[in-house]
């Protein structure tokens, strides 16, 4: 027959289970459990004090995960290994520690001691321990009863569940948040992978990656370091909070050198010494090489790992993952590397077809315009955008010579040219030299051609003005220098020759026509060279007379002094070709030659259907005179070329000259030579 | 080593939190810090202005993680806004956007927050 006092005894542990059910579905976190788990132990045993501790397997110790009445603050305590084999036997039981038994002992046996525990249960799931339940003195010093032990391991079986429990979640959470470090890393990588193949900037692309083995490896900084082919002394590209020190790190660090043997990365640790270390002044580093193919780019070096409680060593997982980032990088560096030399050698060269007066255009295998340069545009008359993407045949349509020599080139592969020739597709008046040459691609295969166009109307222009009245120098030095070439009127300096045949009308007037021609073309020839040797310009040619410029359309210091030489040099040269004329018995001829300098004006002058590049004024008419009050042989000057040229040559003052339009006499001096 | 800043103050009941640097266990501990020193004045809406914090860690991340669980305890709540897309991204993959809101801007984030 069951007392009453024990039919309450039995409802009250029955409401203690119950209660038990509540607290298992109701709370969310192994904390808020394992208290009130606790709480209902204890209530349910009347026990006074008590606690709950987790296993941890790693440090083979205990913390404390809840406690009711115990005033001893200990978190964590470690467990012998005699206590980890002896309780096993306890496993689904507990133990009475009252009999104290020798196997406890340490810092947990102090802590029963303290807190006055008396039973203590394992909480094992199969052969692993995960926590211990601690209780303490039974209310009033009682003793705890069967009943009371097996409502305790009742709970501590529900207990130990909800540790396997917890351990699970816990587990799993980890093994979550490492899948996530995983997928991170992965999408790192794959983030690389992306950004090398849309960034061309080398810094930002060394900047990008490096942040992101900084952060991916969980690295306290980290730096980029590119080997320099032109020094000894490694180039520092980016750096990220290492500070503002600077780090001279040259290419034969210990580190760089096994790195540019061939080795691959390496985890340096506290029990390295390695002069990397030393300069850096840091202890764990992980340092990687950077190589595309051949080529040796530098190294990757991070510092550090972190961890919530401080510094750890790189492990290898890191090593993997730093060389992936580095062996990425190092080829999209080198993609970025080639493009810039590409882009720079592309800029260099249009810099150069840019600037050259030669029109260059390109035509593709399809025979379409792909470039074309601003001299190009010029010469063609149109804008790039109307000669891009057109055909040869379009752009040329009206110069079939040109369009016939772009095809022989395509056809021969070989150079063709062409001078001289008009260029109709510009305008009438164009003429250009052209050559056209194939284009070849790095295999030896051409395709398409280069087109080089040089505009040379103005040269034949400036060659058409000048060519029969100035020697090649001078058109030579107008076409090196067009600055110098005003054709336009202008105010100049300059010396006039003016020579004259004496007697050669009534001379002519004996001679045979055809005598008379030949005579002068002889005379004329041998005089306009030395006209030429010295520079002058071969302004007019009336009937015998010859007007010679020096200093138009180009001055120089010593026109006046060429002038006198051209003189002296057509006197010596008359007085030969008489000897030849006496030889073939012709009559000799006589020349009268006068100088003057002074102000003219000079340019083209005449109309539109007939002009001459001459200089007009009264310095050209005193030049005419004197040359007109010239004795033959004799070469006659004005005062100024006198003053000009009177310490290079020897003059003889003569009897001053009255001239047409002028009301004082003019001194004039005879060269001497 | 460069420091990590932070630059702490409050719209309303927001507390703002602008941080500059290297999002790590230095930096992480020191906005822990200055979010627990407002949670016992009472603060539980924290905003993280990340602009100028494009790298972060996964040491970094678990200290924000301990800082929502914190304050969940209080239920208060954590915002971010100005964040570079790859932290972005590191804080979606480390689940730290399912407990805690990315806004777009400084405003937006107020409004969310309040």
């Amino acid at each position: 027959m069951v007392n009453s006092t024990d039919t309450d005894q039995f409802e009250y542990y029955l409401s203690s289970l119950d209660e038990l059910g509540e607290i298992l579905i109701e709370a969310d976190k192994i904390e808020s459990v394992a208290t009130g788990i606790l709480r209902l132990t204890l209530g349910t045993i009347m026990a006074s004090s008590g606690a709950i501790f987790i296993f941890e397997k790693e440090s083979t110790s205990v913390s404390e995960l809840c406690s009711i009445g115990i005033k001893n603050n200990s978190k964590s305590i470690e467990l012998s290994d005699s206590f980890l084999v002896n309780i096993k036997v306890y496993k689904y039981g507990h133990l009475d520690y009252d009999n104290q038994p020798d196997w406890i002992e340490g810092d947990f046996k102090e802590y029963l001691f303290s807190s006055n525990i008396k039973t203590i249960i394992p909480l094992f799931h199969k052969d692993t321990l995960l926590g211990i339940l601690c209780a303490g003195e039974k209310f009033m010093s009682e003793v705890f009863t069967d009943i009371d032990y097996k409502i305790l391991e009742i709970i501590s079986n529900h207990l130990t569940k909800s540790l396997f429990n917890y351990e699970l979640i816990k587990n799993v959470e980890q093994k979550k948040q490492e899948l996530n470090i995983k997928l991170l890393e992965l999408e790192t990588l794959f983030d690389i992978g992306v950004a090398i193949s849309s960034v061309l900037d080398i810094d930002e692309l060394a900047q990008d990656v490096l942040l992101r083995a900084v952060g991916i490896l969980n690295a306290s900084k980290g730096m980029f370091v590119l080997q320099n082919e032109k020094s000894p002394i490694s180039d520092i590209l980016s750096r990220f909070n290492w500070g503002e020190e600077k780090f001279l790190l040259s290419k034969n660090i210990d580190v760089f050198q096994q790195m540019q043997n061939g080795n691959r990365g390496l985890i340096l640790t506290g029990r390295h010494k390695t002069d990397l270390q030393i300069k850096l002044n840091e202890k764990n580093l992980i340092v990687v090489p950077l190589r595309a193919k051949q080529h040796f780019l530098g190294y990757m070096i991070l510092c550090d790992k972190e961890t919530r409680s401080g510094v750890e060593n790189f492990n290898n997982l890191d090593l993997d993952i730093l060389t992936s980032l580095s062996n990425q990088a190092a080829v999209a560096m080198d993609n970025a590397k080639l493009f810039k030399e590409i882009t720079e050698a592309k800029q260099f060269n249009e810099s150069i077809l840019g600037s050259i007066a030669t029109g260059v255009i390109t035509i593709n295998s399809l025979g379409e315009a792909d470039s074309i340069n601003k001299a190009g545009e010029s010469i063609l008359n149109a804008e790039k955008q109307n000669i891009l993407g057109n055909h040869y045949m379009y752009i040329f349509e009206k110069d079939n010579e040109i369009i016939e020599l772009i095809t022989k080139t395509e056809d021969d592969k070989k150079i063709c040219s062409e001078i001289n020739i008009p260029f109709l597709t510009s305008s009438k008046d164009t003429v250009i030299n052209i050559s056209v040459a194939p284009r070849i691609d790095m295999n030896n295969n051409t395709e398409g051609v280069v087109i080089s166009i040089e505009d040379i109307s103005d040269i034949n222009k400036v060659k058409n003005t000048f060519k029969r009245y100035v020697s090649k120098q001078v058109v030579d030095n107008l076409l090196d220098d067009d600055t110098n070439l005003k054709l336009g009127g202008e105010d100049r300096d300059v010396t006039i020759l003016f020579t004259d045949i004496r007697g050669f009308t009534s001379m002519a007037e004996k001679m045979e026509p055809e005598k008379v021609v030949l005579t002068l073309n002889e005379y004329f020839s041998e005089m306009i060279d030395i006209v030429f040797k010295y520079n002058g310009t071969l302004d007019k040619i009336i009937g015998d007379e010859l007007m010679v410029v020096f200093g138009a359309p180009i001055s120089s210091n010593d026109d006046t002094e060429r002038a006198l030489k051209t003189a002296i040099e057509m006197q010596n040269k008359i007085k030969e070709l008489n000897k030849i004329r006496t030889d073939r018995n012709e009559p000799p001829i006589f020349v009268g030659a006068g100088i003057n300098k002074g102000h003219v004006v000079s340019g083209n002058i005449g109309s539109r259907q007939m002009m001459d590049y001459t200089v007009i004024g009264d310095t050209v008419n005193l030049a005419a005179r004197l040359c007109s009050a010239a004795v033959a042989g004799e070469i006659i000057v004005s005062g100024p070329v006198m003053r000009k040229t009177e310490k290079l040559f020897s003059f003889k003052a003569l009897t001053p000259i009255r001239v047409k339009g002028k009301k004082d006499e003019i001194n004039v001096y005879e060269v001497k030579f | 080593m460069s420091d990590f800043r932070i630059d702490v103050k409050e719209e309303g009941d927001v507390v703002i939190i602008a941080t500059d640097g290297y999002l790590n266990n230095v930096g992480g501990e020191k906005i822990a810090e200055a979010c627990y020193e407002k949670i016992e004045t009472g603060k539980i809406h924290f905003l993280l202005n990340l602009e100028k914090s494009t790298v972060v860690n996964s040491i970094g991340v678990s200290i924000l993680i301990e800082i929502i669980e914190k304050l969940q305890d209080h239920d208060g709540k954590l915002g971010y806004f100005n964040l570079a897309p790859i932290v972005e991204k590191t804080f979606s993959i480390m689940g730290l956007t399912k407990y805690s809101t990315i806004y777009a801007s400084e405003g937006e984030a107020i409004a969310g927050m309040s």
